[in-house]
């Protein structure tokens, strides 16, 4: 390696590297390099290698991992081989000192026992022979560098004690304190609220122009990686298919699979929404505010909506502290319409929703329904089916229950098998997963499973509170594909929750902003989006600005 | 500090509620205490006497509370069946005095074994990646559960003391008179209360560590470039004690109910064997305040534990 | 049909080849066989005395040897074992079946009554349960029946609990929620779709509850406060036998190790049970 002149030279090089557990392959024949002072964006989503990667450049991966070709090098000696053991007293000379990673849990990547103080300062203790109070100076000049308030308070408290952001800064304070060639940040903004990530991705741009060193940032999310990084990887099934300038990259991607992901992320400029004629056509008979203007009955009328949270209910009885979670939220939402409800996490969307369907009795105000038993769609597809059952159960459970409940609805077994069967091939899965159980089906299987579940009783509204969030990018657009489909198909009403603008753009014909419990704006989607009125609109819309 | 008061708080109230349950429970006998006392001499005459001497003919709460103030006040009450002299009932509290300091011993010793072997033992077997180490524990951990402290006990005689002669059977002296020897003999009776829960322990602590090894933090302590000494004492053991701590807390009754078991088979003259013979012979004033009194132990130990634990884990103290 | 066999068959030895699973089944069938043949057949009397007898060393003739009376200690132990694994069923069954009843109501709906109940559960879990059944047993007066009641509701809290703190979980899992948004009722949402999802945890609890039944049944008669001679019962055969420690230490052994046959293999199967439960679900 050394014989070669490189005209740049490159701080990271791997060669063909392919890792594997046992007899899967997770990295297959990989070649990357990263120069000084650049940044490498490593895109993919879950499962495509690219920790698997990150960890092998380490030296981190668990002992079961193997390299079954090629090597890692670093600043050209060679750290890791197809054939040898992992030296770790060689890698160890270069963990911390000369390159550091930040991870994506900044809650569980910091030890809870340990004041944040020290952990940053054993990496002083690890490769310097600075003194105590030397150790602590550097540590609490390194909190101030990466814009942390009160730095000599904040050596002596615990991880638990700080915000996500701040616990963020402080992994950021301890990969940088010893000025190393390469920082490899692991996804290290999905853990975060959107402003905080904006934040720590400015820090790390900060940081790579002032230390001039090479950097891998790893994401599922395309966008930001667009923001940050000088060059793309994209990662798929183990591979690198494609790897470009980030320009290039959205400008001409070469590759089917750098297209599809292109597409799949919910933009403005590339949606063609169907929803979105219609939405207009329907502005013009609701008028910009909502009010009905035809008379026509609504599903969900919320005037002056409260939701308290019980704080420290325990203990002490009859002196119950609450919270106010919402405060005078007010809406209305017709038949067949989707309302678009977006803000961060906390910020009261969900105990809006669980406040509209009774699930929360701490609230003030009205909730009036216009129709039968309106359904939710949750975010985890994990936690939303009954581990216990089948899928033609799980179908079938709601027309028994409106069976039980309403005579007129009483079905027998062989109609609610047959409803099943067809509301199973409308969110398109065939007949064989009747019998199947949730275990069985992967996180978008489940999440259709769960949609045809919320709409077999043909609801007149649907909640659906983040029904995206917790799947990957590809598999988001096909199930907002799918729930616009069906919302069109059954003409439901959605009151649909993200965190997410785009997201929520493209399902929605209204949209409302909320923050810190209060709607601030509402409005027609396109209107909203075309001329914001709050600030708090304006940057969540340019910070999701995606071209 | 409010969480210091709230706890002593509910401290007291659950050491009323169990002497209250303590007390009822001896009221709903069937059977006339006064007739068992004395027996073939019962008269008519006696029996009021008797009855009027004892309080017995106040309504519950009065003798309750009576019988709390007395407690409070270090009067224990008097057994109905020991007696100091020929017209004297022997006072529960001398009865139990000199009883009291071997159970203690017992249950102290068999913790500092169970601390002792277990905690080494756990990392050991945390850190050994052998899988013949792991089928022997494993095994070794079923088997041990599965014998009764009081089997043990038995083995533990027959082994220690018939076979090997490390002690007599039945040698036991008071720890008044010879200290070294009564603890000397003490170890046996502790070794077999402590094996069942010393494989416990050591799997306990196993599992917390092989846990805390696969946590984030312990990655980011190998991404500084820790050496695994490091990674392991530094970071990995004292998050991995923490749990353990609380599980001492919880075996704790359990320590102390197998004590009472080998305090039978090694004739050992504490509480527990007390407590036997006392149930036995329907001896109530001093089940009673055995009753009491293990149970405050056993709650005192318990919230003992839990300000402990609060002052090694910063997540809660610091709150 | 031949294609499904195919994928089973080479699913059953793996789950035969579990050592745990093996070692516990062989042990449980043949204290079971054991106890059975017990109720109608034993080798020699139980309770006829024999002074010519006495204290005979193991052989093929008395398995186990023989007492200071000269029974056959084999045909006690079948008899003692029977006794045992009987009580050891009925304070299971008791306390299992009150404490799913306590545990799901108090954990499904909450409110005052969970509360009390939890209180009370409290006071009772920390409070050495052989202590517990000790004063029990001193109210009540020993006996067979009313150890197993003793016993019984010594043991409920640790179920009413598990169950509890199940439902708890399940409570607020979101198909629950939904469900309830559907308009499930209450009984059919606690019966039906939670009680299938706590079975496997409970489960477990109950056969760990059927080895601490064994363990405590035999710890009260060997203090003596629990079956009481001449019915067998391991325990009071063991604390018989410990006097005897230095004459006929076969009388003490045999006995206790019938008692750690009897628990070892249960554990041992159960463990093994556990283990491939999982592997047999995920299958399916």
């Amino acid at each position: 390696m050394n014989d070669k002149v490189f005209v740049q030279k490159s701080m990271i090089q791997i060669e063909d590297l392919s890792v594997s557990f046992g007899s899967t392959d997770a990295v297959k024949n990989v070649s990357l390099e990263i120069a000084k002072g650049e940044i490498l964006g490593m895109v993919g989503e879950s499962g495509s290698g690219k920790s698997v990667t990150a960890l092998t450049l380490m030296g981190l991966t668990a002992e079961s991992a193997k390299i079954t070709s090629g090597r890692v090098c670093f600043d050209g000696v060679t750290l890791a081989e197809a054939g040898k053991p992992r030296d770790r007293a060689l890698y160890r000379e270069y963990q911390g000192s000369r390159m550091s990673m930040v991870f994506q849990e900044p809650m569980t990547s910091l030890n809870p026992t340990q004041k944040v103080g020290s952990q940053v300062e054993e990496m002083l203790k690890l490769h310097t022979t600075l003194d105590r109070n030397e150790r602590r100076d550097r540590v609490a000049e390194s909190f101030a560098a990466v814009g942390l308030k009160d730095p000599k308070l904040l050596l002596d408290q615990y991880p638990h004690q700080l915000s996500g952001g701040m616990r963020q800064r402080v992994m950021i304070a301890m990969a940088v304190i010893l000025h190393p060639d390469l920082i490899v940040a692991d996804e290290p903004t999905t853990a975060l609220d959107v402003t905080i990530q904006n934040q720590i991705i400015s820090l790390l741009r900060e940081i790579n122009r002032r230390e001039n060193n090479a950097m891998l940032f790893i994401t599922h999310d395309l966008n930001l990686a667009r923001r940050l990084c000088h060059r793309i990887a994209v990662m798929k099934d183990g591979r690198v298919v494609e790897c470009a300038g980030t320009e290039e990259i959205f400008g001409a991607p070469k590759e089917e699979y750098t297209r599809s992901l292109i597409r799949a992320v919910p933009s403005r400029v590339n949606a063609v929404p169907g929803g979105r004629k219609e939405a207009q056509s329907r502005g013009a008979v609701y008028g910009a505010d909502g009010a009905g203007a035809d008379g026509r009955q609504p599903v969900l009328e919320v005037h002056d909506l409260h939701v308290y949270y019980p704080e420290s209910a325990k203990g002490f009885p009859g002196r119950k502290q609450r919270k106010c979670v919402v405060s005078g939220a007010d809406f209305v939402l017709y038949p067949g319409e989707v309302l678009g409800l977006v803000g961060e996490s906390g910020c009261g969307k969900s105990s809006l929703s669980k406040a509209i369907l009774g699930m929360n009795r701490e609230i003030k105000g009205t909730v009036k329904h216009h129709s039968t038993r309106p359904q939710m769609v949750f975010q985890d597809p994990y936690s939303s089916l009954n581990p216990s059952k089948t899928v033609g159960w799980l179908l079938m459970e709601p027309l028994r229950a409106a069976g039980a409940l309403d005579k007129n609805l009483l079905m027998s077994g062989q109609e609610m098998e047959e409803r099943a069967r067809e509301m199973l091939a409308r969110v398109g899965l065939d007949e064989r997963y009747m019998s199947r159980r949730p275990s069985q089906l992967s996180g978008g299987q489940r999440q259709r499973v769960s949609i045809g579940q919320a709409l077999i009783t043909r609801p007149g509204l649907v909640i659906a509170d983040e029904p995206v969030s917790a799947l990957d990018v590809t598999l988001q657009a096909q199930i907002l594909d799918l729930m616009r489909r069906l919302q069109r198909e059954m003409q439901a009403a959605y009151l649909f929750i993200s965190h997410d603008i785009n997201v929520v753009y493209c399902m929605s014909d209204r949209i409302m902003v909320m923050k810190d419990g209060k709607i601030i704006e509402q409005g027609e989607t396109e209107e909203v989006f075309a001329n914001p009125k709050e600030e708090y609109t304006k940057a969540l819309l340019k910070e999701s600005y995606t071209g | 500090m409010r969480y210091l008061v709230k706890k002593l708080f509910t401290l007291i109230m659950t050491l009323f509620v169990v002497s209250v349950a303590a007390f009822l429970a001896f009221q709903i006998i069937p059977g006339d205490v006064v007739d068992s006392i004395l027996g073939t001499e019962a008269t008519p005459e006696r029996e009021e006497q008797l009855r009027e001497e004892l309080g017995l003919n106040d309504p519950p709460t009065v003798r309750y509370v009576n019988w709390m103030t007395d407690v409070l006040h270090g009067d224990l009450g008097k057994s109905y069946r020991y007696s100091k002299s020929m017209n004297e009932m022997m006072p529960v509290a001398e009865l139990i005095g000199d009883k009291l300091p071997v159970t203690l011993w017992l249950s102290f010793l068999s913790i500092l074994i169970i601390v002792v072997i277990s905690i080494p033992l756990g990392v050991f077997w945390a850190k050994s990646r052998s899988h013949v180490l792991d089928a022997v524990m494993s095994v070794l951990t079923q088997f041990s559960m599965a014998v009764p402290s009081f089997f043990l006990g038995i083995l533990v005689t027959y082994f220690f003391g018939m076979v090997l002669r490390w002690f007599i059977p039945g040698s036991y002296v008071s720890y008044e008179k010879d200290f070294a020897g009564f603890i000397g003999y003490l170890i046996f009776p502790a070794i077999s209360v402590a094996i069942p829960k010393i494989a416990m322990t050591a799997r306990f602590l196993r599992n917390s560590m092989l846990t805390e090894m696969s946590a984030d933090y312990v990655l980011t302590a190998r991404s500084k470039g820790c050496t695994e000494r490091r990674v392991m004492y530094g970071h990995v053991l004292r998050n991995a004690l923490m749990p353990v701590v609380t599980f001492l807390g919880m075996i704790i009754a359990e320590i102390v109910a197998g004590s009472i078991v080998v305090e039978q088979v090694f004739a050992l003259p504490g509480v527990g064997r007390l407590l036997i013979s006392s149930i036995s012979t329907r001896d109530f004033p001093v089940v009673e305040i055995l009753v009491l009194y293990i149970t405050s132990v056993v709650i005192v130990v318990y919230v003992l534990v839990d300000l402990l634990y609060r002052l090694i884990d910063p997540r809660i103290s610091h709150k | 049909m031949t294609g499904m066999k195919k994928e089973r068959k080479p699913h059953i030895p793996r789950v035969l080849r579990d050592p745990y699973l093996l070692a516990g089944a062989f042990m449980t069938l043949t204290a079971l066989l054991a106890v059975l043949v017990g109720l109608f057949w034993t080798p020699y009397s139980t309770t006829a005395m024999d002074a010519a007898e006495r204290f005979h060393a193991p052989s093929w003739r008395h398995l186990f040897g023989t007492d200071n009376f000269g029974r056959d200690i084999f045909s006690r132990v079948m008899k003692g074992a029977g006794t045992t694994i009987f009580i050891s069923s009925l304070v299971v069954l008791f306390s299992a079946s009150l404490g799913i009843v306590t545990g799901a109501v108090t954990g499904y709906f909450g409110g005052v009554v969970d509360e009390i109940v939890m209180r009370f559960i409290d006071a009772v879990n920390g409070f050495p349960s052989i202590l517990l059944a000790l004063v029990m047993i001193s109210i009540l007066n020993s006996g067979r029946h009313n150890l197993i009641l003793a016993l019984g509701i010594v043991f409920t809290p640790s179920f009413a609990r598990i169950v509890r703190s199940e439902f708890i979980r399940f409570r607020d899992a979101d198909y629950i929620s939904r469900a309830r948004l559907m308009g499930v009722g209450k009984l059919r949402i606690l019966f039906v779709h939670i009680l299938p999802n706590v079975f496997s945890t409970f489960w477990v609890s109950v056969m760990i509850g059927f080895n601490n039944g064994i363990l405590a049944e035999s710890g009260m008669s060997f203090l003596g406060i629990g079956v009481k001679p001449p019915d067998a019962s391991l325990g009071n055969m063991l604390s018989d036998a410990q006097g005897y420690l230095m004459k006929a230490p076969w009388y003490a052994l045999f006995t206790g190790l019938s008692i750690v046959w009897i628990v070892l293999g249960f554990s041992l199967l159960s463990e093994g049970i556990r283990r491939n439960a999982g592997e047999v679900s995920d299958e399916r």
